[in-house]
């Protein structure tokens, strides 16, 4: 056999600097192409980007608002909560919350009662969720609702009053100063009303808060339902450095000699939340990744135009021993360039766009009035940069536009060399 | 010694139904050192006898041997490395790439033999770059050069690798007369110099002159084989 040991290919560097020179032989035609690719990957980082900021601010969203980032159960809460039963209530809450706070990773806990009940304006009653919160003291360590108040103010400690949501005030017609009557029914089955005066609104951007839910101070929960010195969870919040699993698992193990207790993240509470988040992420990943697609199939044209112009240049190659598989090499190596470059600008352009959002906020209620975009979201929303997103798309665009030109570079591969060097 | 020989080589092309005869039953050997010209009219043969030695083409019956090896049933990837140990090229039209400069495309049929050494290929490119008198343009483009400036570089395109045979299309048809001389007066310099086999298709009397062998083509067949005053003796 003859000539084994002769590799017949050119070094990757000289590939990469071979293509990068040919990608300027028609200067006009790369940056129109480029341009298409860029298009599409800025679309596609700008939405990426929207959809990254809009699922953080959901979770900060659950977290300051519902959730918080773990909350303490009496057994058999939990698989109940959607009934908001009062069998299954928290007592000796200082000596709790004294022991939750030593535990690493933890910054704040607070005690919350919530129960189910109807509230009427005098005309209509409608079936709600009460929330009793300690005013003084700890609620708002933990949660965030003083900075969700939008019209009145937050509850004081000691005075009647009750914190509406915006949807459930608009539903019932009623505003701040308006009287309310709150009827319940205690642990034992009696009735109780009580009227209580709205002190504020809350807009949170929490569906479940701001359209099915009021606030009360603690104290007031526990007189109308009969359990004076209970509730029906504890809320927990982590610090900022503590880390979710790890932090759930010492309080599980701080709490698991006290009485038969669940300790529950946000993610395990909001399961179904989070289900849909990940289908979400990968319908839209496909739809995105489809769009790519699309938008590199131009860088298959463009190298198909290149291999057919140069089809003498490359029998010349051939004649001179480069094999087949190195002409292949060079035009992935143009196609993938051609798609680095315009991912590269795509690229570019949505880090400014994204960033300029990202500190003035976008107004979701200009492009969607009140409609639910299906995540507990506030009116503006804040895209978020991710480097890692970022550079993996971009790399993914290179490796689309490579094998978009697979099949040019598999055509100008297989030359006879001699007709080739015959091509006009 | 014999650096290549075709043997009773036959070669039909089919265009569209009909079957063009090319080359019609011809035998040569040729000779280490030979600078040896094929002429003849066009639609003689002339280029097809160049394609089955430059291992471009296989003959539809006959044998093409070069050195050792013959091209017979080699896949295309065998006949690529064949021609990238064994063969140079010069081409009528040049043939440069023309993204890379002088130096680079010397250097690109070196990195094919795959001499990963890049010192060791630019000293090859340069000494062979001072040969031809281009030692001082090696960093222009193909497109910054005349026409003779280019052929030169192809000749050292050609030569840079040392193959055994050099095969030339025509090498004089785009130049005006006196470059033509020039490229001609060049690679008997370098024939006469390396001892390099030049073959060259050719139907200019006056680059016929300078061959040391003279084979002349009829219709696909070898009209007369002759001595010549021109190139080196062949041995």
């Amino acid at each position: 056999m003859l000539a084994e040991s002769i590799p017949g290919r050119l070094r990757p560097l000289t590939i990469l600097q071979l293509g990068w020179r040919n990608l300027r032989r028609n200067r006009r035609r790369t940056w129109i192409t480029a341009t298409t690719v860029a298009l599409a990957v800025l679309l596609v980082q700008v939405a990426v980007s929207l959809l990254i900021g809009i699922e953080q601010q959901s979770f900060d969203n659950l977290i300051n608002y519902q959730t918080a980032h773990a909350k303490l159960y009496a057994e058999g809460y939990f698989a109940n909560r959607d009934e908001l039963p009062l069998d299954y209530t928290l007592t000796g809450l200082d000596e709790l919350q004294a022991t939750i706070r030593g535990v690493r990773g933890v910054a704040a806990t607070t005690p919350r009662l919530s129960f189910s009940a109807q509230v009427s304006n005098g005309v209509d009653l409608y079936a709600c969720i009460g929330v009793g919160i300690q005013v003084t003291g700890s609620d708002h360590d933990v949660f965030r609702i003083p900075q969700a108040v939008v019209d009145g103010e937050y509850l004081k400690s000691g005075e009647d009053g009750l914190l509406m949501g915006t949807g459930l005030a608009e539903l019932f017609g009623v505003d701040t100063g308006d009287w309310v009557t709150v009827l319940t029914k205690t642990q034992a089955g009696a009735y109780e009303a009580l009227d209580l005066p709205i002190v504020g609104l809350v807009g949170t951007g929490n569906p479940l808060i701001d359209r099915n839910s009021f606030l009360v101070p603690l104290e007031i929960a526990q007189y109308m339902l009969g359990l004076e010195g209970a509730a029906t969870e504890l809320a927990i919040r982590f610090s900022p450095t503590a880390r979710d699993d790890e932090t759930i698992a010492e309080i599980t193990r701080a709490v698991q000699d006290l009485r038969q207790l669940d300790v529950k993240g946000w993610r395990e509470m909001e399961e179904d939340f989070m289900a849909l988040v990940r289908v979400k992420r990968t319908g839209q990943g496909v739809f995105l990744l489809i769009f790519i697609v699309l938008a590199v199939v131009g860088i298959t044209n463009t190298i198909l135009m290149a291999s057919f112009e140069r089809t003498r240049e490359i029998g010349m190659m051939m004649a001179m021993g480069l094999r087949g598989s190195g002409i292949r090499e060079l035009f992935l190596t143009e196609g993938a360039l051609t798609g680095l470059l315009g991912g590269a600008l795509g690229s570019l352009v949505a880090v400014a766009i994204t960033a300029y959002f990202a500190t003035v906020g976008l107004d979701l209620t200009a492009m969607y009035g009140d409609m639910d975009i299906g995540y507990p979201v506030k009116d503006t929303i804040y895209p978020a940069v991710n480097i890692a997103v970022l550079v993996a798309s971009w790399l993914l665009t290179g490796v689309l536009a490579a094998l978009a030109s697979f099949y040019p570079a598999a055509r100008a591969s297989r030359h006879i060399p001699v007709e080739a060097l015959r091509h006009v | 010694m014999t650096v290549a020989r075709l043997i009773d080589v036959h070669k039909t092309y089919m265009v569209g139904r009909v079957r063009v005869p090319a080359v019609r039953g011809v035998t040569l050997d040729i000779e280490h050192g030979a600078f040896m010209s094929i002429a003849g009219p066009s639609g003689s043969g002339k280029t097809t006898i160049l394609n089955l030695l430059g291992a471009l083409d296989t003959p539809t019956s006959g044998t093409v041997q070069i050195g050792d090896g013959t091209t017979d049933g080699l896949s295309l990837k065998t006949l690529a490395d064949f021609r990238n140990t064994h063969l140079g090229f010069v081409f009528q039209t040049f043939n440069l790439i023309p993204v890379l400069t002088v130096r680079e495309n010397v250097d690109f049929p070196l990195q094919l033999q795959g001499i990963g050494n890049k010192r060791e290929r630019n000293e090859r490119v340069m000494k062979i770059l001072q040969e031809v008198g281009l030692g001082d343009l090696v960093d222009r483009r193909p497109t910054e050069l005349s026409g003779g400036q280019q052929q030169r570089v192809a000749v050292a395109r050609a030569l840079v690798k040392g193959p055994r045979l050099v095969l030339a299309d025509e090498p004089t048809a785009n130049l005006d007369s006196e470059t033509a001389g020039e490229i001609m007066a060049l690679m008997q310099m370098m024939n006469e110099k390396h001892g390099t086999t030049f073959i060259f298709s050719t139907h200019d009397p006056l680059v016929m002159e300078r061959a040391s062998r003279l084979v002349r083509l009829h219709d696909g067949r070898v009209a007369s084989d002759e001595g010549g005053n021109g190139g080196r003796h062949a041995s």
